[in-house]
């Protein structure tokens, strides 16, 4: 933003901007009629070398409607609840110009139709996320945690880049609409690499998607403001690994093999990889999410904990769940952060549960769509979590049974960390004085949250998953069901179903036995050791920075020394010396002596007419 | 044409005129020296956007073309002109050339001298990029590279001053003297009997050198325009010669004078030498490695900001090397494109360091902290250079890294994947480690004298650079489509 002093102004700009993409993007989706599953393109040549073509390309499908819609929506509700949130803050011009050049560049991932613009985009959301996450920079540990969010990033884009070079050499373009032609048509066209390359690109997702092991930065991001967590952390650019995954589904199909030197790995398939990373995510942030006392830290880790969900359902060849998940999860996820923002702009940024309490009384309506999201969160019906969460046990279960009892347990472990948080800090009596006094948030807060009350509880009504099935497999798509119907589908397949059911009933009796009316955390004591290791995130950021502190920075320090003192040091001063030594001794020749230089130039001479004649 | 001048020529020797007439002007008229020195780049800078604007990109031979007979004997011709390899580089240069003038506000003694150092220094930096001519290429490039040294030697700054100027003049004259040898190695190996570089590489297409002198010629050619550019282990000379010079010098020789070299590399080696060329190559891929992941690494560790510039811009010269190394038309092309971008960069990063250095008396970033809310503009613009110095997309530095990348991967795999590490994580790493050290954190707000560039006249220069590098990052085909068809002819590829 151009005007740095006129705060106003700056606000309404942005917040114009992205509520008319909204009202666009929901014409869109409903203006196209179902029928019709063609992908519209445009492009202009953005710059061609040789092969090289990458077009500054726009694709729109159904996918990318479906995205628009999420991202608009949860985007617009947040940049309108930002305004009063962000009232009093002296850098809101900033502010709202990182949160609309986040909202192009998420929009641009969504939209582009060739790897080399959507990795530009990509970038770019990168950038957004640091310049939001350490919005407060004066504050080292936001400061500290953009660096970190960045980096990780970084990390996974490495790998997503050359899984794009990759694929360029083997098929010779970028776009995505070609390479899926032309995987349709030679599905062993990626040869030996094809394994090699879904990883890489997998890498991407694992970066932005915060899977394991690059997971640390997203709890770290939680420094940034609230509403910043909520789209960015929460909603949106977390979910862009995923989106990525169903986008590109067409690379995994591919025949999996390895080269000859990793013969002994032929069995595996990037997908067997991808749901194992999704698996392991998912269950480790929601046990770490057991653990924690910061409501925002408590819902990055559930956000960990539902995009490896996602991540999983890829895995098991289910794009289609996955983007269920992602669209449900978007605005349910988005408005437990709201609400969070509200408690905390409530207590004056306290942001400790065990500090809160009785909450329910003081901010009725807060705590009401609260528990309307936690509901949604732990997938009880007719909420929309559950029949996408549903979607995904159902996925699991066709392709693995480990897998489908790591999701169930993983259910469990989420509804109970959700009304752990929400007895903790809603039921029960004030704890501090902050409680005591809290009040409910202004209307401008409160209006985006009711607004996404709505899809959070019906989007179960209408699954994504006719429109967008005609995308990933060539049979036509099945009709949508009536809502009424729609409500009961998940029953179609009972285990499943009632897995998901049993598993949030017992999470939330198990954590009404323990927390309802508690005082204090009684697991700690219970569980000892394990309680510890839980709180402090299996130690995972202490061995990164070991590693990092006794690897890069021994390697750099030691190259430096190299560079400082031996390279150009002795080397250099070595030569210095050389030229200084044949000086001195050329001086010792410079006698001023005229017949020192009578002698030496016969001498010259005759040496001279020796070389010459003799041999 | 302008009285049978073409306007490439006016661009050369405006700057050169100017420090002759300088050169008899009383000392007295301190202000003067300044003036005239902005006034004649600022036109030099026009005119080079004018000739970057009008160049017809795959139009065939050379545009805005001077040749005058010099000496007839030797056939040596003061033959100017610009094809898709010189196009953008001149432009950059002519721009860097008014930021470094606007940038120079710093020099209080000796204006006189400083001045008229500068222009001849602008006018044999272009010179040396428009030249077809082999004995102009070489002398015009020596005509900027003494007052680099005096520069540095004379106004420099920091205790280390005298060794910096030491080192950089005992590298870059031995550099110069490996390169005179293989420049006349090739003149007489070649047989032409000419110095006219189109006539040259005619002659060379259809009668080429035998092989077994194109593998001593190359070498030569290799190492001296490499120890021009930093090639790993010929690079100690850089970021300490670029931390002591003062801040136009540091502009002019980071962002522009040094790109000779590789510009020597792809306009005379590559094609000139190709057998050579081929069994080098891969020498040039492990070298480069060094640049890029050795440096890097260096560069992590710097405390000193300008250090870090100086560690970060060898380091990005090995993208170059890199591209160059790949003998593809994506490579030579990226790395044309990364000399032009990073020539923009780099000068901006040190008019930016130039600029705190000033303010600050010193560089050191741990004595630096929370600058961002103290000179929000500067801030944000070194924000921007350094964020672009790790390869984000909107700046030129990503397309290059990406076409130099995309262009390496067939010959040299393995190399391709720690270069992308390299690019992307070991950059993101110490750039991201300065902004942490300088632009945020807690805000200092006593004892730190430092005040924003408020005056438009102080913002220019910055926002020149900038826009320049927006304005290609974000339309690249503007670069892009001029290198394409002169680096396809390099490579002796038909044009695309």
């Amino acid at each position: 933003m151009l005007c740095p002093t006129r705060r106003e102004l700056s606000a309404r700009l942005s917040i114009g901007a992205v509520v008319a993409a909204f009202w666009l993007s929901f014409l869109l989706w409903f203006a196209a009629d179902l029928k019709q599953h063609g992908a519209t393109e445009t492009a202009f040549q953005w710059f061609s070398v040789d092969n090289l073509v990458v077009a500054f390309g726009l694709r729109l499908d159904r996918l990318s409607e479906l995205m628009l819609l999420v991202v608009t929506g949860v985007a617009g509700a947040i940049h309108i609840y930002s305004y009063s949130y962000m009232a009093e803050d002296r850098d809101v011009p900033r502010y709202f110009a990182s949160l609309s050049l986040f909202t192009f560049a998420m929009l641009g991932i969504v939209l582009a139709n060739n790897f080399v613009l959507m990795f530009v985009f990509w970038e770019l959301v990168g950038l957004s996320s640091y310049l939001l996450i350490g919005f407060w920079f004066e504050r080292p540990a936001a400061a500290d945690a953009g660096k970190k969010a960045f980096l990780a990033n970084r990390i996974g884009d490495t790998g997503f880049l050359l899984g794009i070079i990759l694929l360029w050499s083997a098929t010779g373009s970028v776009h995505f609409g070609t390479i899926q032609q032309l995987l349709h048509e030679q599905p062993k066209l990626l040869g030996e690499m094809s394994t090699i390359i879904g990883l890489l690109i997998f890498c991407g997702a694992v970066g932005k998607s915060a899977q394991f092991p690059l997971h640390v930065w997203l709890p770290d991001a939680m420094e940034g403001p609230t509403p910043v967590s909520a789209l960015i952390h929460a909603a949106t650019m977390v979910a862009a690994g995923i989106f990525m995954l169903c986008r590109v589904f067409f690379v995994f199909l591919a025949e999996p093999s390895m080269p000859l030197m990793l013969a002994g790995l032929s069995g595996i398939s990037a997908l067997d990889v991808i749901a194992a990373i999704g698996m392991i995510t998912a269950l480790l942030a929601a046990l770490m999410a057991v653990q924690q006392n910061d409501i925002k830290r408590i819902l990055a880790y559930s956000t960990l904990s539902q995009l490896g969900l996602m991540v999983l359902a890829v895995g098991c060849r289910g794009p289609l769940p996955a983007m269920f998940h992602l669209t449900t999860h978007a605005f349910f996820k988005a408005l437990l952060f709201l609400g969070a923002g509200a408690v905390i702009h409530a207590m004056h940024h306290e942001q400790d549960i065990w500090r809160m309490g009785g909450l329910g009384r003081k901010m009725p309506v807060t705590a009401a769509v609260f528990l309307a999201a936690t509901l949604a969160l732990c997938g009880l019906p007719p909420f929309s979590g559950f029949y996408s969460k549903d979607a995904i046990l159902a996925c699991v279960l066709k392709q693995n049974m480990v897998l489908f009892l790591a999701a169930v347990a993983t259910s469990v472990l989420t509804a109970f960390y959700m009304f752990r948080l929400v007895f903790v800090a809603f039921a029960g009596k004030p704890r501090t004085s902050e409680a005591g006094h809290a009040h409910e948030a202004p209307a401008l807060m409160l209006y985006p949250m009711l607004f996404l009350v709505v899809p959070s509880v019906l989007a179960g009504f209408w699954s994504v998953e006719p429109y967008l099935e005609p995308l990933f497999s060539a049979h036509a798509a099945t009709a949508v069901k009536p809502w009424y119907e729609q409500l009961l589908a998940p029953f179609d397949e009972p285990l499943a179903a009632f897995a998901g059911l049993g598993a949030a009933g017992f999470g939330i009796f198990a954590a009404a036995t323990l927390y309802l009316g508690a005082r204090e955390d009684s697991l700690p004591s219970r569980w000892g050791a394990f309680a510890r290791v839980l709180r402090n995130r299996f130690y995972i950021d202490e061995i990164y920075r070991v590693c990092i502190t006794l690897g890069l920075d021994a390697v750099a320090a030691i190259l430096d020394f190299f560079d400082r003192w031996i390279l150009a040091g002795v080397i250099v001063r070595g030569l210095h010396g050389t030229v200084e030594l044949t000086g001195r001794i050329l001086r010792l020749f410079q006698t001023g002596n005229l017949h020192t230089y009578g002698f030496m130039f016969g001498l010259g001479v005759i040496i001279t007419l020796w070389l010459a004649l003799m041999r | 044409m302008f009285f049978g001048l073409s306007i490439l020529t006016i661009i050369i020797l405006l700057p050169l005129l100017a420090a002759l007439v300088l050169a008899f002007v009383p000392r007295e008229r301190g202000v003067l020296f300044h003036g005239v020195a902005l006034v004649v780049t600022g036109v030099v800078m026009v005119l080079g956007a004018g000739l970057f604007w009008q160049f017809q990109p795959g139009a065939k031979g050379l545009q805005f073309e001077q040749s005058w007979i010099w000496v007839a004997g030797l056939d040596i011709r003061f033959h100017l002109g610009l094809d898709g390899l010189n196009s953008g580089l001149l432009f950059m240069g002519t721009l860097v050339a008014f930021a470094a003038a606007c940038a120079s506000w710093e020099i209080r003694e000796r204006t006189k001298e400083f001045y008229i150092l500068l222009l001849v220094m602008t006018g044999g930096i272009l010179g040396a990029f428009a030249a077809q001519d082999l004995f102009f290429f070489y002398v015009f490039h020596e005509l900027a590279l003494i007052p680099t040294f005096l520069m540095i030697g004379i106004w420099g700054r920091g205790e280390r001053k005298n060794y910096a100027t030491f080192q950089i003049t005992l590298y870059l004259v031995v550099g110069s003297l490996i390169l005179l040898v293989g420049l006349l190695g090739l003149y007489w190996q070649a047989g032409a009997r000419t110095f006219d570089l189109v006539e040259l590489a005619a002659h060379l297409r259809a009668r080429p050198i035998p092989v077994a002198a194109q593998a001593w010629i190359f070498p030569l050619l290799l190492f001296g325009f490499g120890i021009l550019v930093s090639l790993w282990p010929f690079h100690t000379w850089a970021p300490l010669g670029y931390a002591s010079a003062p801040t136009s010098t540091a502009m002019l020789h980071a962002g522009v004078l040094k790109k000779f070299g590789v510009y020597g590399l792809i306009r005379i080696a590559l094609p000139m030498v190709p057998e050579g060329a081929r069994h080098w190559l891969p020498v040039i891929a492990f070298l480069c490695l060094g640049n890029i992941l050795y440096c890097g690494l260096v560069a992590v560790r710097q405390k000193d900001l300008n250090l870090l510039i100086g560690n970060s811009s060898v380091a990005h010269m090995g993208f170059i090397f890199l591209g160059i190394a790949s003998g593809s038309l994506l490579g030579v092309t990226g790395a044309v494109v990364i000399m032009v971008a990073h020539g923009l960069l780099a000068a901006l990063a040190f008019a930016l360091s130039g600029y705190l250095h000033q303010q600050l008396g010193s560089l050191q970033m741990d004595a630096m902290s929370g600058l961002l809310r103290r000179v929000p503009f500067l801030g944000t613009v070194l924000l921007l250079t350094l964020m672009a110095g790790c390869g984000l997309p909107g700046f030129p530095n990503f397309i290059g890294e990406s076409l130099v990348l995309f262009g390496v991967w067939k010959p040299f795999p393995l190399v391709t994947i720690l270069a992308a590490w390299g690019a992307l994580v070991i950059a993101a790493v110490y750039m991201l480690r300065a902004i942490r050290k300088i632009l945020h954190g807690p805000v200092i707000e006593q004892g730190l004298a430092l005040e924003d560039a408020r005056n438009p006249w102080r913002k220019l220069p910055f926002a020149l650079l900038l826009g320049a590098l927006l304005l290609l990052g974000c339309y690249p085909r503007l670069l892009v489509d001029q290198v394409k068809p002169q680096a396809a002819a390099v490579l002796r590829l038909p044009s695309p």
